[in-house]
């Protein structure tokens, strides 16, 4: 048995760094690829695009947006990581899958040079939530698969929905009109 | 070195544990699956579900899972300064640092294992008698393994921030 009083990160070799966004919710930092993110919007300016989906299968999706001819389904943050529930100003729509999710905060961007594999330790839903864990100014910041919002079977019960909402929005939008 | 002291090494080494504080109690750890005592260095807190994983600590360029066994063995968390005991954990041919909060008093023992009662959890493998004091030896995989049903509170990302 070692008694080791400093501690420090191993300098590592020098490779090619990824750009990632660092986003906020309920205190919590976490780090997405930058290239995995389409757009960053406010949530009031989606306010009057977002469509309410009525269902309870997926609960921490209950809105829709069409952007570019894509629906998008707009996890919120909070229900999807089991944090508390804050109130989120920002919408990351992502560009490979089709959802959006609502953070509270963007921290900043950084280039980070390392993704270290998330230790077998941990064997819940994070092993699909994160690609991995960052190093970054003193801080374990848990780096997110954009993949882990939601499953394909979530994807489908969503689509479905989805059709369900958006005919009758169209039929209450035509006796309207 | 001869055979019967090569014999007379494994035997001293089968033999020793570290003694570790784990809230007001005493537990054991066979010795060869601890690495090393590190000082209170920060715990990184993130959203997980895996049961008693408090955070990470960041020791030697590695992350390191941090389990508090606290709640498992005494019923309750252990208190926020501390140092963690890390042990290596297998996963099939591999192995990982676990690291579990301990007050900072360890020792060496060297004493006979006294196999485990009947109806003793299964996170104790037995027992040693230290000058009169039965200290219980923890089996750290069936202990942060399974955990999952035996932690009071678990499988709750929010508890953990």
């Amino acid at each position: 048995m070692k008694f080791a009083t400093t501690d420090a990160a191993k300098p590592r070799r020098a490779r090619a760094s990824e750009a990632v966004i660092l986003f906020c919710i309920a205190n919590q930092t976490f780090a997405i690829a930058a290239d995995a993110v389409q757009e960053i919007r406010s949530t009031d300016s989606l306010g009057g695009t977002a469509i309410e989906i009525e269902q309870a299968e997926v609960p921490k999706v209950r809105h829709l947006v069409e952007r570019a001819r894509r629906t998008y389904y707009v996890v919120s943050g909070c229900a999807h990581f089991g944090l508390r529930v804050t109130r989120p100003t920002l919408v990351l729509i992502l560009r490979q899958i089709r959802a959006a999710v609502l953070v509270d905060s963007i921290e900043r961007m950084a280039d980070i040079a390392t993704v270290y594999p998330l230790p077998r330790g941990f064997q819940g839903d994070e092993r699909k939530w994160y690609r991995g864990l960052t190093y970054l100014e003193d801080r374990v910041i848990p780096v997110i698969n954009p993949g882990g919002f939601l499953t394909v079977e979530e994807f489908a019960r969503l689509d479905q929905a989805a059709a369900v909402s958006i005919a009758t929005q169209q039929l209450e939008g035509a006796v309207q009109g | 070195m001869t055979g019967a002291a090569i014999l007379g090494t494994e035997q001293a080494s089968k033999n020793s544990y570290v003694l570790l504080h784990v809230g007001n109690r005493r537990f054991a750890l066979r010795s060869e699956l601890v690495e090393e005592l590190a000082p209170p260095v920060r715990l990184h807190h993130f959203p997980n579900t895996t049961a008693l994983v408090a955070g990470v600590i960041v020791r030697r360029g590695r992350i390191v899972p941090v389990y508090d066994v606290s709640r498992v063995l005494c019923g309750r968390e252990s208190s926020v300064h501390r140092f963690y005991l890390v042990a290596r954990r297998d996963f099939g041919n591999e192995s990982e640092p676990s690291a579990i909060p301990v007050n900072g008093e360890c020792e060496l023992s060297n004493s006979k294992l006294i196999p485990a009662e009947n109806g003793e959890a299964a996170h104790f493998a037995g027992s040693l008698d230290v000058a009169g004091e039965k200290i219980q030896v923890l089996n750290l995989e069936a202990l942060v393994s399974a955990s999952a049903e035996a932690a009071p509170t678990a499988g709750n990302a929010e508890a953990r921030q």
